[in-house]
């Protein structure tokens, strides 16, 4: 790996190596720049360091410790937030449904939320990339939104779960398709990072693949980058931005290993994720001219219901979100904005039976008797849009980690349009489950996936970042991840994050290429 | 036919033991496993003093009862490991003040609540008063200072989700359940529904009908 002196500047510092990180340090590296990508966790090697364990993997997660507020107080942790190079891809499903062009536009549609600034066709030839690039396996073609390029691969086979909702959403009239998955159908060839094997169907993407099938930043993205000359510094936390007096980050400070480092840059992109990106922005002063800095929270509705069926299901076996219908992207009649997609969902024993003690509060000989099915078990659940509002928003706390730095609050309540949605959605899902034939049917209330707080916009009284990811108050730093989505989207969040992210790398190489010009 | 929902079709016991010896386990994951196997709750307390530990042994053996079982499996422990190391999963509500101050606080509320209501301890108590205890506490509804301190329901919540998290985590739990899922070095085939391979067992009716 290519080293530089923390006393140069590099082209671009990279905080952070997940979705949103590893794109643009990649991207920045093919075009010869000189990038130092600073890791808060460390470089797994998944074959000698990943366990199909649950309590061994917890590893994974972003564990230091964030204050829950509101009437629907958030889970972090293994439901968000990543820790490793990879981020929390090494732990993400790899459901990677694109965003339809609608869901960029939701406030001219509903007068609700906020449209993005850039047009649904400026991401599509990044999703491509993208997909090319992980080696999405999904059905070409796919049954919802413009005509796209083919998938890669085709897609991955079906697993009991999935096989039941297809089930129950025939016997109702819904449309299902085997769902885009980023986890190789195939061995897959990419140059610059070389052969990786197909999926050995272990069902364990939440808890970190073992062998490289799935596309997650570590085995794509990362070597892509380390390959073209980029520098990788893990164990390596970001405390600091350094300003200089013509308002340009000059150098980020970091702490590894408990010693204070300091790297000289021209330029900072900000990927750290949701919480972390507006908590390091908040605790440093910067970049908030507009007061928004951790607000515009967002979370999408994930309600979840589980049920258990007579055949053997065996939920720890194929990939965990094996179908997907999108006929619910807009629902006729709905009382709410926006819209949902449906998921069959398999899952692993400890976190089921987490959320079975969270979500229904079972104990003692009824907590037996209902865990002696679990392999009978098989979960559907949505994810939809979420609003944002003001009573949503996080804030630093007075209370300070183990670094001294203060710890981040996060205040969550579900607006009227999230209960409207959901209730529409539990509806929906429990007549399919209905109809595949399930038993001891029970719902976990759930939202998943930060979103927002840095928000993307044209006006810098009420956006963070311009369409381009750059900061409208510090004109050398760019924030690319989930931060900077001004509507939540009804889609999952990866994919869009990483065609986000090539877009703003792409965005700062025209622009330094202006300059130099 | 075995039926799932009937407690007494069981799946055969030493299922995972078994299995970890061979090449279906790869080796990361034998070494987390059997580490837990070798596990056994003369552990010395690391963080809670006796009296809470005795408390939360108490508690926990009624939340996740283990009747049968030579060597119960060391949830208290698990969670005094945990504290020691004063690692957590990431969040915590709000509401709630951090976790050792959390515990401290809901173990001696259980003992307050089980004084009121039947002047002992709350591990004197006999299983139903215990269970009459946890429940009045799970729904909010305990006598005793400690809940105005922190949230009755919320803490009951930490602590189950704890205790069920460290008990299904181990591979004498998973044997229980029919969980393999840990076998999986050459990968799974057979993943459609009521499709099994020859390593995933079977309950076993013992009618034998």
């Amino acid at each position: 790996m290519r080293r530089y002196s923390q006393n140069e500047p590099v082209d671009a510092i990279v905080i952070g190596t997940g979705a949103g990180g590893a794109p643009v340090m990649a991207r920045l590296a093919a075009a010869g720049l000189s990038v130092v990508a600073l890791e808060a966790g460390r470089h797994w090697a998944p074959g000698r360091d990943f366990a199909t364990d649950e309590l061994a993997q917890a590893k994974l997660f972003w564990t230091d410790e964030r204050l829950s507020a509101g009437a629907d107080p958030l889970a972090f942790g293994n439901n968000n937030s990543g820790l490793g190079v990879g981020g929390s891809t090494l732990h993400y499903t790899a459901y990677v449904p694109r965003a339809q062009p609608d869901d960029l536009r939701l406030y001219t549609e509903f007068g609700l939320g906020a449209d993005w600034p850039i047009e649904h066709r400026e991401l599509e030839p990044y999703y491509d990339e993208v997909e090319r690039l992980l080696g999405v396996s999904g059905p070409t073609p796919y049954p919802w939104g413009p005509p796209r390029a083919p998938y890669p691969l085709p897609p991955l086979p079906l697993n009991g779960a999935a096989q039941l909702m297809r089930r129950g959403c025939d016997a109702l009239g819904i449309r299902t398709s085997p769902a885009a998955n980023a986890a190789l159908s195939a061995p897959y060839f990419q140059e610059g990072i070389g052969w990786r094997p197909a999926c050995t169907n272990r069902g364990f993407c939440q808890a970190g693949c073992s062998i490289g099938a799935k596309g997650s930043a570590d085995v794509t993205f990362v070597p892509l980058a380390l390959s073209a000359g980029a520098e990788l510094r893990t164990e390596s936390f970001v405390t600091r931005l350094e300003i200089d007096r013509r308002n340009r980050v000059v150098g980020v400070v970091y702490l590894d290993d408990g010693r204070e480092h300091r790297q000289a840059c021209r330029a900072v992109f900000l990927c750290a994720g949701a919480i972390e990106t507006p908590r390091l922005l908040l605790l440093n002063g910067l970049a908030n001219g507009s007061g928004q800095v951790g607000r515009n929270f967002m979370a999408h509705t994930g309600v979840q219901l589980w049920g258990q069926f007579e055949e053997d299901v065996r939920p720890y076996k194929g990939i965990p979100g094996g179908l997907i219908s999108e006929d619910t992207h807009r629902p006729l009649g709905a009382d709410f904005a926006g819209g949902y997609l449906l998921q069959s969902i398999g899952v692993m024993p400890v976190t089921y039976v987490s959320q079975l003690a969270r979500g229904r509060g079972l104990w003692g000989e009824a907590l037996h008797e209902h865990m002696h099915g679990y392999n009978h078990t098989a979960g559907i659940n949505i994810l939809g849009d979420c609003l944002p509002y003001p009573h949503n928003y996080l804030e630093l706390s007075d209370e300070l980690d183990a670094r001294g730095l203060a710890k981040p609050r996060v205040h969550f309540t579900n607006g009227i349009n999230e209960r409207r949605l959901t209730a529409h959605a539990e509806s929906l899902m429990r007549a399919i489950w209905a109809r595949a034939g399930a038993g001891d049917l029970w719902v976990f209330p759930r939202n998943a996936h930060v979103i927002g707080t840095c928000r993307m916009g044209m006006d810098p009284a009420t956006a963070v970042v311009d369409s381009e990811g750059r900061a409208f108050d510090l004109p050398n730093l760019y924030i690319s991840d989930n931060s900077t989505f001004p509507s939540a989207l009804s889609a999952n969040p990866a994919l869009t994050i990483m065609a986000l992210a090539l877009r703003t790398a792409d965005g700062f190489l025209k622009r330094r290429q202006r300059m130099e010009a | 036919m075995p039926d799932p929902r009937d407690p007494a079709d069981e799946y055969p016991a030493g299922t995972v033991r078994a299995l970890l010896d061979t090449d279906l386990v790869t080796r990361p994951t034998r070494d987390a496993l059997r580490a837990r196997l070798d596990e056994r709750d003369s552990r010395r307390p690391r963080f809670f003093d006796i009296r809470a530990l005795t408390t939360l042994r108490a508690a926990c053996a009624r939340l996740v009862p283990q009747p049968g079982r030579k060597d119960p499996i060391d949830v208290a422990g698990c969670i005094d490991e945990r504290l020691a190391a004063a690692t957590g999963n990431g969040w915590r509500y709000d509401s709630m003040p951090p976790d050792a101050e959390a515990y401290e606080t809901g173990l001696a509320g259980l003992d307050e609540t089980a004084r009121e209501r039947y002047g002992g301890a709350f591990h004197e108590l006999g299983a139903l008063r215990q269970d009459e205890v946890l429940l009045a506490v799970q729904r909010g509804k305990a006598e005793g200072e400690a809940w105005e301190r922190i949230p009755a329901a919320r803490f009951f919540e930490e602590l189950l989700a704890e205790c069920v998290e460290f008990y299904y985590g181990h591979p004498l739990a998973q044997e229980e359940i029919g969980y393999v899922g840990m076998a999986d070095a050459p990968g799974w085939r057979a993943i459609g529904l009521g499709r099994l391979e020859p390593r995933e067992p079977r309950l076993a009716d013992p009618a034998g009908g």
